[in-house]
This record gives C-alpha cells, sequence and structure tokens, in this order.
C-alpha cells in the first residue's frame, strides 16, 4: 500500500492480456517484420552494422511494445468499454495499467530472444554488457507503455488513434540513431539524440557493446536522462490511470 | 451497514465541452434502492440515465450531490465502494480473443476470487446463461446476443452486492432475455440488489419492482409499472380504428392519442360502453385493452416535454 498503491490482483490481469495476446499469436510474429526487413536490408548493404542493427532492433522491439499497449488500451476501452468493468471494481487502476504493460511485454518477448540468441552469436556481449542491454530495454519499455497508455486515454475513436501510434513509432524509432551508430548524426545533435530514451538506450548499449564510442560525459547524459524518463514517466503513467479510472 | 443498497441525493452533473455549450446531464437526482431490490431506471436517449450509473459505479465525479452503496460514499471511498459492485456497460463487449470460459474466469480471478471459487462460480454463469456449448469458442466467434450473454454471465458471477447493468439484454431474443431476467431474479432472491436500464418496457415492468423515469436529468417519475399507468387517466385503453378523424367526438372521455388512422383513449373501465355506444353510432371498430407502461411512458415523458 506504498503511496496508497494497491497492487492486488495485476499478476492474474496480466496473465489475462498474455492469454488475449496469445490468442493473436499472427500480431506476434507480424511484430517482427519491420526490424527483420531493416535487418536484411542492412546484412545485404553494410554487413559491418550488423550487430548496430541487431540492438536497435531490441531496442526498437519494446519501444513498440508501447505502441501495442496504446493499441489494446484504447481497443478495450474505445470498443470494448472494458475499462469500465474493470474500474468498478476492486482492480486498481494501476494495477490495470501495470497489467497491460507487462502483459505486453511477456507477450511479445519471443521475437526479441531470437534477436537475442543472432546477437550473442554474431556478437558476443560481455556480461556488463548484458546488464547494460537488460537495462535500456527494461527503461525503454517503462517510457514506451507509458506514453502508449496516456496517449490511449485521450481520444474518443480508433481511427484517430492510429495515426499518432504511427507517428510515435516513427519519431521515437525509426528517425533517431536506433538502428544506425551515433557517428552518423551531427555533432550539434548529439546530445538531442542522447536525450532520447530510444536513441540513447541504443547509444549505451552499442557503448557498453563496443561497437561505438562516446565520450564519458556523453554517457552519463544518455544514461541519466534515461533513467530519469523511465522513472518519472512510469510515475505518471500510474498517476494517470488512477486519475483516468475517473472521468471528470 | 446501512439498510439502504444505495442513497443518492439531489446529484447534478454538468459536462464542461470544449468549445461547445456546457451540458447539464443530471439535475438534482435523488432516489434510493434497497438491499435486495430490482430497480429500472427509464428515459430518452441522453435522458442520464448513464451518468447516473457511472456516478453510482465509481467510474465518474458528479459536480455535486451525494451517492453513498451501503453507507460509502463513491467519491470519498471509491476503494471501499468498488468490491460492493460490478457493472455491465452499456455496449460493453467481451475480450475477443478469450473464449467465455476464460473471460469469466479471468475477471472472477482479477477481483480477488480464489481459484476453485471462480471456477465453480463460472461454470455455474455459463450454465445460467446457455453459453456452455461456446464456452470455450473465443468471444470474436459468437453471436453477438451470445457476447453479451458473456458480459452478463461475467458480471452475474461475480455476486457482487449492488449490479448495475446498462441496458443488459440489447440484442438478444426473446428466450436470452428472459434467461437474464430468471437470473436477475434469482441473484435478488440471494440478496443481490439491482439497478438496470433498458429501453424495453416489458422488460422493466416484468422484472422491476420500481421504477424510475428520468427526463433531461431530472426523475419525473418514482414508482411502480402499476403506479405509473395509473398517473395518465385510466388504466385501459380503447383502440377506435379510422378514428382520428373523429377525436373531438371522443375528448370528453380521456386522454387520446392518434397513432396513423387510429385514434387510442386512455380511460377508466366505467366509461368503456359509453366509448364503445358512440363507436357504433360512427359505424367504427374499438377494442379494448390493458394501458401498457409504454403508454405511461410516453405520456409522462411527453408531458414534461410539452411543459417545456
Amino acid at each position: 500500500m506504498a503511496f496508497g498503491l494497491r497492487w492486488a490482483g495485476t499478476g492474474v490481469f496480466l496473465a489475462t492480456e498474455i492469454r488475449v495476446q496469445f490468442h493473436e499469436w499472427l500480431a506476434i510474429v507480424t511484430g517482427t517484420l519491420t526490424p527483420g526487413a531493416l535487418l536484411i536490408f542492412v546484412a545485404v548493404l553494410a554487413p559491418d552494422l550488423i550487430a548496430v542493427t541487431l540492438i536497435g532492433s531490441l531496442v526498437y522491439s519494446m519501444f513498440l511494445i508501447g505502441q501495442r499497449v496504446l493499441n489494446e488500451a484504447a481497443y478495450i476501452r474505445i470498443d470494448h468499454k472494458l475499462n469500465e468493468l474493470y474500474h468498478a471494481s476492486p482492480l486498481s487502476p494501476e494495477a490495470y495499467f501495470v497489467g497491460i504493460a507487462g502483459g505486453m511485454l511477456v507477450a511479445y518477448l519471443p521475437p526479441s530472444l531470437f534477436v537475442l540468441v543472432i546477437l550473442e552469436l554474431l556478437h558476443p556481449l560481455t556480461l556488463v554488457a548484458w546488464l547494460v542491454l537488460a537495462s535500456c530495454l527494461l527503461a525503454v519499455w517503462a517510457v514506451s507503455s507509458t506514453i502508449g497508455y496516456v496517449v490511449s486515454t485521450l481520444f474518443k475513436d480508433m481511427k484517430t488513434i492510429w495515426p499518432y501510434s504511427a507517428l510515435l513509432t516513427n519519431v521515437f524509432g525509426i528517425v533517431p540513431p536506433v538502428f544506425y551508430p551515433i557517428r552518423f548524426v551531427p555533432i550539434e545533435w548529439r546530445s538531442v539524440v542522447l536525450l532520447l530514451p530510444t536513441s540513447g538506450a541504443a547509444v549505451l548499449v552499442n557503448s557498453a557493446a563496443g561497437l561505438e564510442a562516446i565520450t564519458g560525459n556523453e554517457a552519463v547524459l544518455a544514461a541519466t536522462a534515461l533513467a530519469m524518463e523511465a522513472v518519472a514517466l512510469f510515475l505518471f503513467g500510474i498517476y494517470w490511470a488512477r486519475r483516468m479510472a475517473r472521468e471528470r | 451497514m446501512s439498510p439502504e443498497a444505495l442513497r443518492a441525493v439531489d446529484v447534478r452533473k454538468v459536462y464542461h465541452g470544449r468549445g461547445s455549450p456546457d451540458v447539464e446531464a443530471l439535475r438534482g437526482v435523488s432516489l434510493a434502492l434497497r438491499r435486495g431490490e430490482r430497480i429500472a431506471l427509464l428515459g430518452r436517449n441522453g435522458a442520464g440515465k448513464t451518468t447516473f450509473l457511472r456516478i453510482a459505479s465509481t467510474l465518474l465525479i458528479p459536480t455535486s450531490g451525494q451517492i453513498e452503496v451501503f453507507g460509502h460514499d463513491v467519491v470519498s471511498s471509491p476503494e471501499t465502494v468498488r468490491p460492493l459492485i460490478a457493472v455491465v456497460p452499456q455496449e460493453g463487449k467481451p475480450f475477443f480473443h478469450l473464449t467465455p470460459r476464460e473471460q469469466v474466469y479471468c475477471y472472477l480471478r482479477a477481483r480477488g476470487i480464489p481459484r476453485e471459487d471462480a471456477k465453480a462460480r463460472t461454470e455455474a454463469a455459463l450454465e445460467k446463461m446457455g453459453l456452455e456449448e461456446v464456452a470455450d469458442r473465443l468471444s470474436v466467434t459468437l453471436s453477438g446476443g451470445q457476447k453479451q450473454r458473456a458480459m452478463v454471465a461475467t458480471v452475474m458471477a461475480t455476486e457482487a452486492p449492488l449490479l448495475f447493468l446498462d441496458e443488459p439484454t440489447i440484442g438478444l431474443d426473446p428466450f436470452a432475455r428472459r434467461a437474464v431476467w430468471d437470473v436477475l431474479r434469482d441473484l435478488t432472491r440471494r440478496g443481490c440488489t439491482v439497478l438496470l436500464t433498458t429501453h424495453y418496457l416489458d422488460e422493466a415492468e416484468a422484472l422491476s419492482e420500481r421504477l424510475y423515469i428520468v427526463e433531461e436529468g431530472q426523475i419525473l417519475f418514482e414508482g411502480t409499472a402499476e403506479e405509473a399507468k395509473r398517473q395518465i387517466g385510466g388504466t385501459l385503453r380503447v383502440s377506435i380504428e379510422n378514428g382520428g378523424n373523429h377525436r373531438e367526438r371522443f375528448a370528453s372521455f380521456g386522454q387520446s392519442v392518434a397513432e396513423g388512422n387510429s385514434l387510442h383513449i386512455i380511460t377508466e373501465p366505467g366509461r368503456v360502453h359509453e366509448i364503445m355506444d358512440v363507436a357504433l353510432r360512427e359505424h367504427l371498430s374499438a377494442t379494448v385493452g390493458p394501458v401498457s407502461l409504454e403508454e405511461a411512458f410516453l405520456t409522462i415523458v411527453g408531458r414534461s416535454i410539452d411543459a417545456e
């Protein structure tokens, strides 16, 4: 009950969401199409960048989980009204939010595990690099899930939401250096991309894996920004979930 | 514990529009539900029924006024109220990619009901709602009526002390509707209290012990269906075929309503023979029947609209 938060039922709702997603297994498989296609392009056109792209795929896939949170939360609220069924029940709003976010994480993790195996085969990571990778992916999940959940509550029509989902994916996943090294970014833009959770995470993991060099200051900036964004946004997500459980 | 399942006092709700005028959805609604009652909230689309249900079920904060559920304020103590209630939302649908069995079971587990109890309640609810044959099919493959039954089964299985059902039988065939009625009667026999909204007035009459008629966010009528019928000036309806052009001729017998070429007169039993005499003299055929709740509803709401 810390800070008045109630987590009872979170695991059950998370399991419910996993069960729902596994009944839609094709969506899980097709979720790998974009990073998979990029991996093929890079493998053919610039094979020396394949390890960077594999790490980018992991970060991008983690960010896509947030977009799945967006779509799922919006769908069950707008189309099914199931949020009302759950909010008018002992299941707390924070358990509802974390249940959706966690459910998407678990359900959509298998394709990422496959990418991880390829990465380990092509470019084995040190223990430190593994820890950095795991921490960064967790932070990206926290950021993207919160963004996805919050955006899902802002609209009353699924069709309005779709463009925002695509926009967020491109702004955070494709444009910044997630799939490509930060060295291709002009020096004056480097601080900005280090502040973005996706490119910041990718740069940190690439650096830990010895795939590109960044300065100590850049590493501190990216790590601090990512950690703060993850914690602050996730707490905001919980606050927002509680607020949205009761309309004004 | 409070003797009332729900008590609402002067509940008001104003929706503040962004760039559009404010909408006053509830204008001082007061009502009370005793434990174990089945109450229907009737009203036209946009009358305020769903707004009231959403406030009572902790989903919406009122602009002013107070609602207590079993003595607990829904605004200040939602965490205390929520275990005591369950809601079938208007146009709610089950998870399409869960089976009805999974849907009911997972919801009960999320409410904290132990595994074995949840299993037993799930099977009982599926059986009562006639869903055994489709219990293991994904809900996306079910008909609209089966999906709706899955929603009702989900909520009834909770056995929550107070159930809110917003148009629970919409889209159901007459057999399925009656199955829902039976389930609701059974629940109230076991002590649950039910507040439902419906546009099916036969359903309200068959199911509810009392009803409230809401119009423009205000309660126009509170009482039984029989009392509602008595409000409109008679208990019988004489329908005169092709009587539309003779309205003045029948004006003194009671309230008359033209519908197409027919004229319906609401009257008391003692005056029926006089009306029939006049109809025969005019060579018009007439039939007599009891006043329906629908006529009472149309009259009560119609008066309110005319008054405006």
